[in-house]
């Protein structure tokens, strides 16, 4: 398991459009707390508020699209394997766990690394690094990247999940934030499987989303353990 | 000891069968070889046994123990067919990675030390995107090898090698014969089969038509022996009574003044007409007897 996660965390920082990735993402961190500051003095707000604007580009970005940047990286963490057949070699040296596990734990912790510097440069205007938004934001990175795994070992072929993935990580923070405000009963209910509504309250709801992830990543090895390689 | 053992194993698509209850054992220390034409079922019951897929029924054990088992996999290497590489990372690196993987990992020097076993050893630092398809064959095998399993699968081991590298293989698959691994083979190239594997099955739409050694699969498909005999002359007043009793020994008899050939049915009449020969005062020079190939064999079945 740690072995394969080794290489799909080392493989990921080695792809354009991943170090693109990063390099959005530290930029919008830099400049989200560079201008935040001068907000706060220019829009004179609370102590609280001026906490919040630190970390408000990063979290515009990462709600609003970093559904979209992890099926952009990640959307073939497994079907690409098999369309290779190099799934071959891994199938027959370790177990599908270990397979499904260390892709999970290799790409989450790509971005817990980004997600991370991100804050500490927050961090450098801020002069803290506030734990619970970074906690929300790490959650909810956590389902994103299950969901990715799920639709990579649901859809065999790559370029059905690129088109599949981009569209999804469009689609499902705009359905996501609608469903966790909407009023309409029939659909209301979903909110409830989403992510975004629990990540609205400043309190510890946010902790379900890693059981949501748990259930999305065990489909994911149901399906995965039924799939010929 | 059977280090593979299956029980009626079987696997279908939907509603169409690819292998129809196959029972096989393979005994340690064999080569054993797998014939068949293409889409016979060879890489499919490969497959199944080394857990790419999974069997619809029926069972299987490797090494003693009932598969599919994780313990398992520390103890065979696998070879799989169509072998397709991670292009971006080296010989070594490939070795390093899928040893890790099976949880024994090795050093440099012993990925060096499988690399030149397998003839790789002045591609040590080459991309595997740039290896030819024959060089991608031997990593395949150095993969399979590299944390020394017990049995080891090798679906087409020398398909695409050049005959110098294929002998350098035949030569590594008989050492680790010798070092008491089992290999079991798949093959197109018969002659390779015919003179490395102890045991040969060839399997025909999904089932094992026949499984034996060399000389069992031989006597099995050709009961007759074609046998050419070089001799002196026959003495005139010999030869009417000797071509009558060769006509009698075999059929399909031709004769010239020095040569004799016939059909017979076993070994042993050969040394009757060669002892006929002598009786008549004629000397045998050369015997050719023309024994099946498994090319033969293979073509017939």
């Amino acid at each position: 398991m740690f072995a394969i996660g080794k290489k799909e965390f080392s493989s990921l920082f080695q792809s354009i459009m991943s170090l693109l990735m990063i390099a959005l993402l530290l930029v919008t961190s830099y400049y989200s707390a560079k201008f935040s500051d001068l907000l706060t003095v220019g829009a004179g707000l609370s102590a609280s508020e001026a906490e919040d604007v630190h970390t408000a580009g990063l979290l515009f970005l990462l709600v609003g699209f970093g559904q979209l940047f992890v099926m952009g990286l990640s959307h073939d963490t497994i079907n690409r394997e098999l369309h290779e057949r190099t799934m071959r070699f891994l199938v027959t040296r370790t177990s599908r766990i270990s397979i499904v596990l260390g892709k999970y734990l290799g790409i989450w912790l790509f971005w817990f690394v980004c997600i991370l510097i991100s804050f500490l440069i927050i961090s450098l205007f801020s002069l803290k690094i506030d734990l619970f938004i970074f906690s929300q934001t790490i959650a909810l990175v956590t389902f994103q990247i299950a969901l990715a795994v799920l639709l990579s070992v649901l859809i065999p072929k790559p370029s059905y999940t690129m088109f599949l993935g981009v569209l999804l990580g469009i689609a499902l923070p705009i359905l996501g934030v609608w469903v966790a405000f909407t009023n309409n009963l029939w659909v209301s209910w979903l909110k409830f499987v989403s992510p975004y509504y629990y990540l609205i309250n400043d309190d510890y709801s946010f902790l379900v989303i890693f059981g949501l992830a748990g259930l999305v990543l065990a489909a994911a090895l149901a399906l995965f353990n039924r799939r010929e390689c | 000891m059977n280090v593979i053992e299956t029980k009626n194993l079987k696997k279908s698509y939907g509603a169409t069968p690819v292998i129809h209850g196959i029972d096989l054992t393979v005994e340690r220390g064999e080569i054993f070889g797998f014939l068949g034409r293409n889409g016979a079922g060879k890489s499919t019951f490969i497959n199944m046994l080394t857990g790419i897929i999974r069997p619809t029924s029926g069972s299987f054990s490797l090494l003693g123990v009932e598969g599919p088992n994780q313990r398992l996999k520390k103890h065979i290497g696998v070879m799989p067919d169509y072998s397709s590489f991670y292009n971006s990372m080296n010989a070594i690196k490939h070795l390093k990675f899928l040893s890790a993987l099976s949880g024994m990992p090795v050093s440099t020097s012993q990925c060096k030390a499988v690399l030149k076993m397998v003839g790789l050893e002045q591609d040590l630092s080459k991309k595997v995107g740039k290896f030819s398809f024959g060089m991608k064959k031997k990593l395949g095998i150095a993969q399979a090898i590299i944390h020394e399993p017990e049995l080891i699968f090798l679906d087409e081991p020398t398909s695409g090698m050049d005959a110098e590298s294929a002998l350098q293989i035949h030569q590594l698959i008989r050492d680790l014969q010798a070092s008491g691994k089992t290999v079991f083979m798949t093959s197109h190239n018969l002659f390779e089969v015919e003179k490395l594997c102890s045991t040969i099955a060839i399997m025909k739409e999904g089932a094992i038509v026949k499984k034996g050694s060399m000389e069992e699969l031989r006597s099995y498909y050709r009961s007759t022996l074609e046998v050419k005999f070089k001799h002196s002359a026959i003495p005139e007043s010999e030869a009417e009574n000797l071509y009558d009793w060769l006509e009698t020994a075999g059929s399909d008899l031709k004769t010239t003044a020095s040569s004799s050939s016939l059909t017979v049915g076993s070994e042993r009449k050969i040394a009757e007409i060669i002892r006929a020969f002598t009786k008549c005062q004629v000397d045998v020079f050369r015997v050719e007897v023309n024994e099946p190939s498994l090319e033969e064999m293979f073509l017939e079945e």
